[in-house]
C-alpha cells in the first residue's frame, strides 16, 4: 500500500512546478522580446508583429552622440569584472594555501583575523573607503573600482577550507621532485580545487559585474563607467526610450546569466546541492 | 635540518601574510579607524574632522527620517520574510517530490538570482508601470490597475515582490539541500506508524530543516539592511519617502548632502542593527539538530 503510493506519480505538484517555472522565468523572456519590439508594441503585445534590432542599433551606434558611450561601458565591465576575478581567484589560491598547509607561528591568528572580517558587512566601509581613494587620488579612475576588491577574505577562506582535506603528501611528493611554492599551488593545489576555485570565481564576477552602488560613486567619468552604471543614468535621463533602454538591460543581463549556465554546476554547489 | 625547514615555512608564512596584512591594513583598516572617528566626528570632505563625541548619534535617534527608515525596514521584512520563505520551502518541498526535469525546474527559478541588480530594477518598473504588461492583463480580465510603485502603501510590497521573484530559487535550494540531508528512514518509520503528510512535514521535515532555514533566514535579514539599487532605481524612495532604506539614505546624505559624518554613524547603527537581527534571528530560531 504505501510503496504504492510513494510510485505514483505527484501529478499536481509537477504541474504547479511547472507553471510555477514559466512564471519564474516570464519576466526574462518579456523582456528578451521587447527588446527587439518595434517602440509601439512593447507593452501592447506579447508577441509582436515583426522583430527588429533598431533598440540594439541605437544602443551601440546613436548612443555616443548622448555621451554615452555603451560598447565602451560593456568593454570597461568585462575589463573591471575580469580582472577582479582573475586577481581575487590567484590571491585566493595563494593565501589560502599558506593558511592551511605551511606551519608558521601566528598562523591561527592571521586565519582568525579573516574570519573576524568577514564579520562586517561591506556597506559600512563606503564612506571611509571613499575618503581613501580621493585622498589617494584615484576616484574616476578604473583602480577605484578595481583596487579595493582585488583580494578577497571569503575567497581565502573558502581555498583553506578546501586545501585542509587535501593530504600533505603530494605536497610531501611534489617538493621531492624540487617544486617551490609556486609550482606546488599553481600545478598541485590549484588543480585539486577546481571546484573551488570555479565558485570563488562565480560568484566574485557576478559580484563585480552586478556591483552597482560603489562604482555609481567613485565614477561620474561616462567613458569609464561600467554598464551597470551606466545603464542607470541612461534611464534617469532619457526614460521615454524605452525600446533601447530594455535593449541596455538585456546587454547587462547576457554574461551573468550565460556564466550562470556554463557554470552551473559549481553554482549549485556553492549551494551545497546535487540534482543527480 | 627540522629547525631550518621550520624557519623556512615561517618566512612563507609570514611572507605572503604581511601581503595579505598590508593591503588589508590600507583597503580595510584605515577605513574602519576613519569610520569610527568619523561617526563621533563633524565633517564635510574640507579639512579636518572636529570631534563632536555622541552628538551624531543624539542627532540620529531624533531624526524622525532615521525612524521612518526603521519602519520601512521592519515594514519591509513583515512583507519579504513571509513570503519568500513561505515560497521557497513550497518549491523545495515539490522539487524534492518531483523526480524529472529537477535541472530544469531549479534553473529556472534559479536564474532570476544572476540578474543583475539594475537591470532587473528596469524590468520591474516596466512589468508593473502604469500601461505595463501585468497592469492591462488586469484591466482587460478584471477592470482595475494597481498603481505598483505611485502608491506610498504598495510601492514596498512591490518592492519586496521582486526581491522575492529574485531570491525564492537560491532560498529554495539551500532548503532543498536541508531536505535531502534529512535520512529517508525516518520518513519510512513514520508511514509504518500511520503518519499522516501534514504530521510527517511538522514533526520531521519542519525541526530537521532547522539549520537550512536559519542560514536562509540570516541571508535574508542581512539582504534586509543592504537595499539599494531597488529603491535608488524605481522610487527614489519615494513615494512619501516609505521605500527610504538605510543604504539609500547613507547614499544621499554623504554623497548629495556633503555630511559623511553622520552618514559613518548612520553606518555604525545600520550595522550594529542588521548584526542584532541576525543575533535575534538565531537566538529565536536556532536550535540543535541531532539524530540519535
Amino acid at each position: 500500500m504505501t510503496r504504492a503510493k510513494r510510485k505514483r506519480f505527484p501529478y499536481i505538484t509537477f504541474t504547479l512546478l511547472f507553471i510555477g517555472s514559466i512564471i519564474w522565468i516570464y519576466p526574462y523572456f518579456w523582456l528578451l522580446f521587447s527588446s527587439f519590439k518595434p517602440t509601439s508594441e512593447i507593452y501592447t503585445r506579447f508577441w509582436p508583429t515583426k522583430f527588429t534590432i533598431e533598440h540594439y542599433k541605437f544602443i551601440f551606434l546613436m548612443s555616443d552622440k548622448l555621451q554615452r558611450p555603451f560598447l565602451r561601458a560593456l568593454l570597461n565591465s568585462i575589463f573591471i569584472s575580469v580582472s577582479i576575478t582573475f586577481s581575487v581567484i590567484v590571491s585566493s589560491a595563494f593565501f589560502g594555501y599558506i593558511l592551511s598547509k605551511v606551519r608558521f607561528k601566528g598562523r591561527k591568528s592571521v586565519f582568525n583575523f579573516i574570519l573576524f572580517q568577514m564579520l562586517f558587512p561591506g556597506f559600512m566601509f563606503i564612506v571611509p573607503l571613499f575618503v581613501l581613494i580621493k585622498t589617494l587620488g584615484l576616484l574616476n579612475t578604473y583602480s577605484a573600482i578595481i583596487l579595493p576588491s582585488i583580494i578577497s577574505a571569503w575567497g581565502s577562506f573558502m581555498f583553506a577550507q578546501t586545501f585542509k582535506s587535501i593530504p600533505d603528501d603530494y605536497i610531501e611528493a611534489a617538493k621531492i621532485d624540487g617544486a617551490n611554492t609556486f609550482w606546488i599551488v599553481t600545478r598541485v593545489m590549484f588543480p585539486l580545487a577546481r571546484s573551488t576555485a570555479s565558485i570563488v570565481g562565480l560568484f566574485t564576477f557576478i559580484g563585480a559585474w552586478d556591483n552597482f552602488m560603489w562604482p555609481l560613486i567613485v565614477m561620474k567619468d561616462y567613458n569609464k563607467m561600467p554598464l551597470s552604471v551606466l545603464l542607470a543614468s541612461f534611464n534617469h535621463e532619457y526614460s521615454s526610450y524605452v525600446g533601447p533602454i530594455l535593449a541596455g538591460s538585456v546587454i547587462q543581463t547576457i554574461p551573468m546569466v550565460l556564466i550562470f549556465l556554463i557554470f552551473r554546476k559549481y553554482f549549485l554547489q556553492g549551494i551545497s546541492v546535487s540534482l543527480k | 635540518m627540522a629547525s631550518k625547514l621550520r624557519k623556512r615555512e615561517n618566512y612563507l608564512g609570514w611572507g605572503f601574510s604581511s601581503i595579505y596584512l598590508i593591503y588589508t591594513a590600507i583597503f580595510w583598516g584605515y577605513p574602519f579607524v576613519w569610520l569610527v572617528i568619523l561617526s563621533f566626528s563633524k565633517w564635510n570632505f574640507f579639512g579636518s574632522p572636529r570631534l563632536v563625541g555622541f552628538k551624531n548619534f543624539v542627532r540620529l535617534f531624533s531624526d524622525p527620517i532615521f525612524w521612518r527608515i526603521f519602519l520601512n525596514t521592519v515594514n519591509f521584512m513583515v512583507y519579504f520574510i513571509p513570503m519568500v520563505l513561505t515560497l521557497s520551502m513550497l518549491f523545495a518541498l515539490a522539487l524534492y517530490r518531483v523526480s524529472i526535469f529537477r535541472t530544469f525546474f531549479a534553473l529556472s527559478f534559479l536564474v532570476a538570482n544572476v540578474s543583475s541588480g539594475v537591470a532587473y530594477s528596469i524590468l520591474f518598473s516596466n512589468l508593473f508601470s502604469e500601461s505595463g504588461p501585468i497592469n492591462s492583463f488586469l484591466y482587460k480580465s478584471f477592470g482595475f490597475t494597481i498603481p505598483w510603485f505611485s502608491d506610498p502603501q504598495l510601492a514596498l510590497l512591490s518592492i519586496s515582490i521582486m526581491v522575492t521573484w529574485k531570491f525564492v530559487g537560491y532560498y529554495g535550494l539551500i532548503l532543498f539541500a536541508g531536505l535531502n540531508a534529512i535520512p529517508k528512514s525516518l520518513y519510512e518509520a513514520a508511514e509504518l506508524d500511520g503518519a499522516t503528510n501534514w504530521q510527517k512535514f511538522w514533526k520531521i521535515t519542519f525541526p530537521l530543516i532547522n539549520p537550512a532555514l536559519t542560514t536562509v533566514l540570516v541571508f535574508a535579514v542581512n539582504l534586509t539592511f543592504g537595499i539599494f539599487t531597488e529603491p535608488y532605481m524605481i522610487t527614489g524612495g519615494g513615494p512619501m519617502r516609505r521605500t527610504l532604506t538605510f543604504m539609500m539614505h547613507i547614499y544621499t546624505t554623504a554623497f548629495q548632502r556633503m555630511n559623511p559624518s553622520y552618514a559613518a554613524s548612520l553606518a555604525v547603527i545600520t550595522g550594529l542593527l542588521s548584526y542584532g537581527c541576525v543575533l535575534l534571528v538565531r537566538f529565536l530560531v536556532e536550535r540543535e539538530v541531532s539524530l540519535v
